[in-house]
């Protein structure tokens, strides 16, 4: 049909072939955001510097191997750390001032577990040979630490252990229940893997030593403090008497000692409460006697928490002063202290409240008040123009090759945490030496920082991607809380008090894959990009690009207008905005 | 062939006649059996056609903009709250010059939730651009939805095709639907006049400044008026194809009525029946069916009304502070008419209510009595109420 | 004009019987105008629906107030519902029943024809065993009572709008046209 309307009237429609591109917003622009990943609070706070948002994010990502080698590059030991550390990184976690903080503890241990239970081999990146010789004397955390990153950055290195098992005080010093046999000897078995030789019943004694100057280019002393410091009471070698440390070593050697009625345990320290829930254990009444209070107690809170459900008894502000034998027992005789003031550490100064004193009549005292180094050698040498007095540890140059004395030897903190990051420190600062002499140790060693502390990264040190991340620690203001909604933090599934009275199984127990994504998910990620691309989302000129196959985010600065609402809209941090043409 | 359908499946046949080739709809009694029965279509491979379900009336009317916006016919059905979650996107189909056609099933709009006939959901988009057509059967239905994808198609803006809820959407008649070959010779296929083309990338409506906005507000007002000059020689066409016309307007015995009933969509068809029987008895009486709303068909109504002295109006929707929409719209155009003669505006059968054979008596009734009642807006079978409560 | 009311409950294919039925009767050659009770359709709810039957186009768009004729689908609707409501004397009313009700008397004026559409219905396997649907063995019935439509149309009908076991519809409609108990007027 021919079309009897053939009306078509043109359309005055307004449209633009022109691009929006052809509009360079990015000539408005007076800011200029960019990326740039910072420090998080708990990646400072903790000694070794692991990298935790990472871990946390790649976690999250189901990535448990990839989050597994992130922490190996950092800490040679996560089974352990995930089991014994102390975890300031938690008491540090952004999160606590939202609900609670990631159970960060829990999570190192559930990677260490599952790489485990996979038999993952980690690929780490690795140093090509240098063709330099290095013997650690004592295997404990600081010596497995220091061969281990030795071995990084291609040194051979021979470990000798005076013990017939390596692990030094995690093998004799900490209990079962908190650090069970098989799993260490995994984790030295890996370090094994990498290519340490660990000479174990090989006591070096002075002589030794001074041999393996001659031998080899550097060498590392960490064989810890063994020898229990006295009381200096009246009493103290009376038969049924005994030191703390001895006795965790008798126990960890297989030993069953009888401890029937009740024990006395003076200290304040791990070993003190160690030594009292072992002694529980084996069926014994513990009473721990502390002369401060229990807040005072350098004791890890978990570890007191444990034992007073475990049935431990705590006597706070008794100081003793002397112990006697009667009727086959021991008597605990006891003064009253008070506080009065404060100690230059902050903790409250112990006075004697008079002169009243009480007795305690026990079947054995265990002292645990301290430990000291077995031989006088193995005391660093007084600082002087030949020694280097880092962090964690110190270097002696004074007689050929330079000398490390890391672990509990150089002091500082004694904790496991701290001895691993002692070696570590030890080896970078030794690998700094040998490349650049004494005078870069420090400007090298600084350049690894963590933050604003005294950890020390190795992804830094080997120029990894971490090296990009600016110090600065990110604060809860920083964070951008509107992201993030109320999530409970998990609960650590342990034994009942009752069953673990019965034997020296593990307490805590494992954790399921899903419960560690979901707690690992709680993770703000404090100053890195996890990729939730808020920054893409949000960018009203289409500015910030994602490469596909990196998954690397760039912004577009022909386009970008400096509105900063990337950087107030990143949940985390991760970004910053600056003036344009500043620094 | 004739075949007794369902008012909603006499919109649906036209829907599959006129090729639609993208769908859109989010369902809301009573238009809901429409797009059943074209969803059953589609998933049939009966129609060509896209079907997009979409979560709001509003991402409905969004995703036919889009589609329109490529160059295909589109179709979408709706009502009442429906229609009027889409207002905003109305106004942008008609100021892009998108022809789309939608079947909009009257029905009341709540509070009192009410699902039943009633003209105020589509009158209150009487602004937006859109050309309204209101439905007498149908038949009447399935050929103006046709129609009205030829027209839009021709000037460039959007058409409502309205259709009484209940009434027409789900009652069954016998229905002529035209063949294929007769729908095609009738409607050819959709030629956009811009369409968007992902070859050569191009922005539409951009920012509009006020050196040329005005300018396009003038063409679609051109554009609407050009309806009324196209209207009958499109309508022949159709005749030819279907041997059926309607006309924008449709006087019945007004020429020598003493009383014109105007009236819209089925209520119409009672009016047919009351005129019958008054004209039996003599009495002077007349209808004038209203079928094109927007563009407003004021020369046609000034015409059929010419000489009548009173005019009733029966408006099944208010527009509140004023009266009845059609009412006004009646005033307006015999507005600067010479010569003397009253309308009255009626509002009756809201919310579904039956507008009777008896009622529109009682109407012509009151309006023939003496003078005739004295309020111009009289509100018609309203029950004693109980307003109870506190 | 014919006006004619079924009541049936929601789910008994009341509407889908009275579309039926106007199909039969508009290839008989009348005008026809079918639909279901304006509302909110619910199973097991009481529901109506209405068929105009005329020679003329039918014109009127209202709700059916006075019927001619109607018919009772569920014989327990008559408890609840005025199945006589606005129906003219002298009008059928087609039910649904085994036997006659007791109390004619409320019938009285009308014509009454019954039929036991279930029985039929289940034993052409229309429905399920609790619910049997009867619509379109009362649509036999139907055309028995009026005489009209006639049988051949009605079985075309059934036969294009039932998709399921078309056959066994046309088979109880029939049955139920040779069934049906014509009682009369009730006096």
């Amino acid at each position: 049909m021919d079309s009897g309307v053939a009306f078509k009237r043109r359309l005055y429609m307004p449209r633009t072939s022109m691009t929006t591109e052809g509009n360079r917003t990015g000539s408005w622009r007076f800011l200029r955001p960019r990326y740039e990943e910072k420090t998080s609070p708990c990646s400072a706070a903790c000694p070794v510097g692991e990298d935790i948002p990472r871990v946390e994010m790649l976690v999250t990502q189901g990535a448990f191997k990839e989050a597994w080698e992130t922490i190996l590059l950092e800490n040679p030991l996560p089974g352990v750390c995930g089991r014994v550390c102390f975890h300031p990184c938690e008491g540090k976690c952004n999160r606590k001032d939202f609900d609670t903080p990631v159970a960060i503890h829990t999570l190192e241990r559930f990677l260490s577990d599952t790489a485990f239970r996979n038999e993952t081999k980690p690929v780490l990146p690795r140093r090509p040979p240098t063709g330099k010789r290095v013997a650690v004397v004592g295997s404990g955390p600081a010596g497995l630490s220091a061969a281990w990153f030795l071995t990084i950055l291609g040194y051979e290195c021979d470990v000798l252990e005076a013990m017939e098992e390596a692990g030094g005080l995690l093998r004799w010093g900490i209990p079962e229940y908190r650090l069970p046999r098989s799993e260490l000897q995994r984790e030295i078995g890996r370090i094994v893997d990498e290519g340490v030789r660990i000479h174990t019943g090989e006591r070096v004694k002075k002589e030794r030593f001074e041999e393996l100057r001659t031998r080899y280019d550097a060498l590392l002393l960490g064989c810890g403090l063994w020898k229990n410091r006295p009381l200096g009471i009246s009493g103290e070698d009376v038969p049924g008497v005994e030191d703390g440390l001895t006795f965790l070593r008798r126990v960890r050697g297989g030993e069953r000692p009888a401890v029937g009625g009740v024990n006395a345990i003076i200290g304040g320290g791990n070993t003190a409460v160690d030594v009292a829930r072992s002694v529980v254990r084996l069926g014994g009444e513990a009473v721990i006697v502390y002369r401060r209070r229990r807040e005072d107690m350098p004791a890890f809170f978990e570890e007191i928490e444990g034992a007073l459900e475990e049935g431990v008894e705590i006597k706070e502000l008794l100081a003793p002063s002397s112990i006697a034998a009667r009727n086959g027992g021991l008597v605990l005789t006891l003064r009253r202290m008070m506080i009065e003031g404060k100690d230059k550490d902050g903790r409250g100064r112990i006075v004697p409240a008079g002169t009243e004193t009480l007795s305690l009549e026990v079947a054995r005292v265990f002292v645990a008040t301290g430990a000291d180094t077995a031989e006088t050698w193995h005391l660093p040498p007084a600082g002087n123009d030949k020694t280097i007095r880092l962090s964690r540890c110190l270097l002696s140059f004074e007689e050929g090759v330079p000398v490390a004395y890391v672990g509990d030897l150089a002091g500082g903190d004694l904790n496991v945490t701290a001895a691993i990051a002692s070696g570590k420190e030890a080896v970078m600062a030794l690998d700094s030496y040998f490349k650049g002499g004494c005078g870069t140790i420090l400007e090298d060693l600084s350049s690894c920082r963590v933050g604003d502390g005294t950890s020390l990264s190795m992804e830094i040190y080997l120029g990894g991607a971490r090296k990009a991340r600016s110090r600065h620690v990110v604060t809860y203001e920083e964070i951008n809380t509107d992201y993030f909604s109320f999530e409970p933090r998990i609960t650590q599934p342990r034994l009942l008090p009752d069953e673990r009275r019965l034997s020296f199984d593990e307490i805590e127990m494992k954790l399921s894959a899903g419960t560690a994504m979901r707690e690992a998910g709680r993770c703000f990620n404090c100053g890195i990009c996890n990729g939730c691309d808020n920054c893409w989302l949000y960018c009203p000129d289409v500015a910030v690009i994602r490469q596909r196959r990196s998954g690397e985010r760039l912004i577009d600065y022909n386009y970008c207008k400096g509105c900063g609402l990337c950087v107030v809209e990143c949940p985390r941090n991760a970004m910053a905005l600056e003036e344009e043409g500043g620094s | 062939m004739k075949r007794v359908v369902e008012g909603s499946q006499a919109v649906a046949e036209a829907v599959r006649l006129a090729k639609v080739q993208v769908i859109s709809a989010y369902p809301i009694t009573p238009q809901t059996h429409i797009v059943e029965i074209l969803a059953d279509y589609v998933s049939q491979g009966r129609m060509k056609a896209r079907f997009l379900r979409v979560e709001s009336e509003h991402s409905c009317m969004a995703a036919l903009i889009g589609a329109q916006s490529m160059g295909v016919r589109t179709f979408t059905a709706t009502s009442s709250q429906g229609l009027a979650l889409m207002h905003e996107l109305l106004h942008w189909a008609s100021g892009a010059r998108l022809p789309i056609v939608m079947a909009e099933v009257n029905r009341a709009l709540a509070p009192g939730w009410n699902i039943w006939s009633d003209q105020s959901d589509s009158l209150s988009q009487r602004d937006t651009g859109w050309m309204q057509f209101y439905c007498e059967d149908s038949q009447e239905v399935l050929d103006t939805t046709l129609f009205a994808y030829r027209l839009a198609e021709t000037v460039y803006l959007p058409a409502m095709v309205v259709l009484d809820a209940f009434f027409l959407s789900h009652t069954y008649e016998p229905v002529d639907i035209p063949s294929q070959e007769d729908v095609d010779r009738f409607l050819p296929p959709y030629e956009p006049a811009f369409q968007l083309d992902t070859k050569h990338p191009y922005a539409l409506s951009p920012l509009v400044t006020p050196n040329a906005y005005m300018e396009m507000r003038h063409e679609m007002s051109a554009a609407m008026e050009d309806v009324l000059g196209l209207y009958d020689g499109l309508e022949e066409e159709m005749f030819r194809a279907f041997g059926r016309r309607y006309g924008m307007v449709e006087a019945i015995e007004c020429r020598d009525a003493r009383v014109v009933f105007v009236t819209s969509g089925t209520v119409t068809s009672t009016a047919r029946i009351f005129l019958k029987k008054l004209r039996e008895r003599g009495e002077k009486v007349g209808v004038l069916k209203v079928k094109l709303f927007r563009p407003f068909p004021t020369e046609e109504v000034r015409r059929a009304l010419a000489g009548v002295p009173k005019v009733v109006v029966v408006d099944r929707n208010c527009s509140f502070g004023l009266g009845g929409i059609f009412a006004q719209e009646i005033r307006a155009a015999l507005c600067n008419v010479p010569g003397e003669r009253r309308v009255y505006g009626y509002i009756a059968g809201l919310g579904g209510r039956d507008i009777t054979e008896e009622l529109l008596e009682e109407i012509y009734g009151e309006v023939t009595e003496g003078k005739g009642p004295e309020r111009e807006n009289i509100w018609k079978g309203l029950q004693e109420v109980s307003h109870g409560g506190r | 004009m014919l006006e004619i009311r079924f009541h049936g409950r929601g789910g008994q294919g009341t509407v889908v019987a009275t579309i039926i039925l106007a199909k039969a009767f508009f290839q008989a050659g009348w005008q026809v105008q079918s639909f279901p009770f304006f509302g909110v359709e619910r199973r097991g709810a009481p529901v109506e629906a209405y068929l105009r039957l005329d020679k003329e186009k039918i014109l009127v768009r209202t709700n059916v107030v006075s019927p001619d004729h109607v018919v009772v689908q569920d014989r327990t609707l008559l408890s609840s519902i005025d199945v006589t409501r606005g129906l003219k004397r002298g009008g059928w009313i087609l039910m649904n029943t085994p036997s006659p009700p007791e109390d004619l008397g409320r019938f009285r004026g009308w014509r009454l024809a019954c039929c036991d559409m279930t029985r039929i219905a289940l034993r052409h396997g229309l429905g399920t065993r609790t619910h049997p649907i009867v619509n379109t063995t009362m649509t036999g019935a139907f055309a028995k009572t009026l005489a009209m439509p006639p049988l051949e149309a009605l079985e075309a009908a059934i036969e294009e709008e039932i998709s399921v076991n078309p056959k066994g519809n046309v088979e109880a409609a029939r049955e139920a046209y040779n069934e049906v108990l014509l009682v009369g007027e009730v006096d």
